[in-house]
Formats: structure tokens, sequence, C-alpha cells
């Protein structure tokens, strides 16, 4: 099944909101979907040292990220019964303010799509090799740190 | 025999590359410590093994062709 099959993860760049409309629109022809459940990384201003984030710079270990993912969605599809799963994270620069990570689960009813996505979060921010440097105004840089990490 | 060796995130300020190839290593601990030779602040880091792509928790042998990469606490999303 198209749905179930494997792809990079990654996107260059901001994800625009024009893409997550079209790609809404797309499953319009799923006529077995009745619910979907959508969560939007957005890059926030934090604030270090009286200094303001502008920006994150996201890098990550591809190879290894698309590999992990394919067992990753084959547990998924196996744990909820899903019409199907699309993820997406960026790569490179993504400014305050722009979207950085879009995850997208269809199901036949709400819970199933709900309890995938919220899932599917938690694993991309603790399971994923993906690192984010935070830029300030000022150029200087900070490793982000993710509550779940040591 | 040269093994590939990944540097990411934070550990690639200890390194300046994201790469390097290393001869003749027989397992990941003596890797580890020819790197912590190298770059001496990398004792004081806490990351993650994978080995071929797959986070390994124990030492392991290596051959010719391996990539093994150091991975610092992920930070996606």
């Amino acid at each position: 099944m198209s749905s179930k099959q494997a792809k990079s993860i990654f996107f260059s760049g901001p994800i625009p909101a024009q893409k997550i409309a079209d790609d809404i629109q797309k499953h319009a022809t799923k006529t077995n979907i009745g619910a979907h459940s959508i969560f939007l990384g957005q890059v926030r201003a934090d604030m270090m040292h009286d200094k303001a984030v502008t920006a994150i710079e996201y890098t990550a270990y591809e190879d290894m990220v698309n590999e992990q993912m394919q067992t990753i969605r084959a547990a998924f599809f196996e744990k909820y019964a899903l019409t199907c799963m699309h993820i997406y994270h960026s790569l490179g620069t993504v400014a305050v303010g722009e979207i950085c990570l879009f995850v997208f689960t269809s199901s036949a009813h709400r819970r199933d799509a709900i309890d995938a996505c919220n899932e599917m979060v938690e694993t991309i921010k603790k399971a994923l090799p993906i690192w984010g440097k935070e830029i300030f105004a000022d150029s200087s840089t900070v490793w982000k740190k993710n509550n779940e990490s040591w | 025999m040269e093994v590939q060796v990944l540097f990411f995130g934070s550990i690639t300020d200890i390194t300046n590359v994201t790469e390097t190839m290393v001869a003749s290593c027989a397992d990941t601990d003596t890797l580890i410590s020819q790197l912590i030779q190298q770059y001496p602040t990398l004792s004081n880091k806490k990351y993650f093994i994978a080995l071929n792509q797959k986070m390994i928790q124990t030492n392991s042998p290596l051959k010719s062709g391996d990539t093994v990469a150091l991975m610092p606490p992920f930070s996606g999303g």
C-alpha cells in the first residue's frame, strides 16, 4: 500500500503552511478516513541570557533516521488502525515562527489518529538522531536540548 | 582496514569535522580511546554510538568498511 511506503522525512528549510493545506486536500479522495490528527512544531523565540533565539539550524544522521523510520512506521501501522501517516522534519535553518515539524495521521475513527500522532511526536524527539542548534541575533549559537535528554 | 567515523551535533564543535577515516581498529572501545587521544575533550562528552546505523550499548568488533557514529543527545522537533 503506497501510504505505508518508506521515504525520507526530511524537508529542506521551513515547512510552508500551503504544503500543510495541500496535504490535507489530497486526502479528500480517501473516503474511508473519518479523522485526521496534525501536530505542527513551530520554532519558539526562547530567551537565554537576555538574548532571544532567532532561528534553529537542524542537522541529522539522515540515513539512520530513514532506516529507523521504516521500523517505526511498521510498528505504528501494527499498533494503530491508521489509513496513512505522513511525517516531515525540517533540515537546515528555520526562523522563529516557522514550522519545523509536521506529523499527519489519518484513521477511520479519531482515537487511532490522535494517539498515533501524539506517540509519533514523542518518538521523533526521543529516538531520532536529529539535532537543533539555536541561533541568536548576534550570530552566537547554543545546541538545543530536549526535555527528554540527559 | 579502515572504518568511517561520523560526528554529529555538539561533537562537531570538538572535532571540527563531520567525518574521518580511522585505520586498524579491533573494536569500538579501541576506536573511542583512539578518538579521545586525538580529541581529549571528547572524554567529557555524553554520546550514543551507532555501528552501521544501529545503536550499540556494548563494545563491538569492527571490520573494514564499517561506519561508526558518535551522536550526542538528540534534539529534533
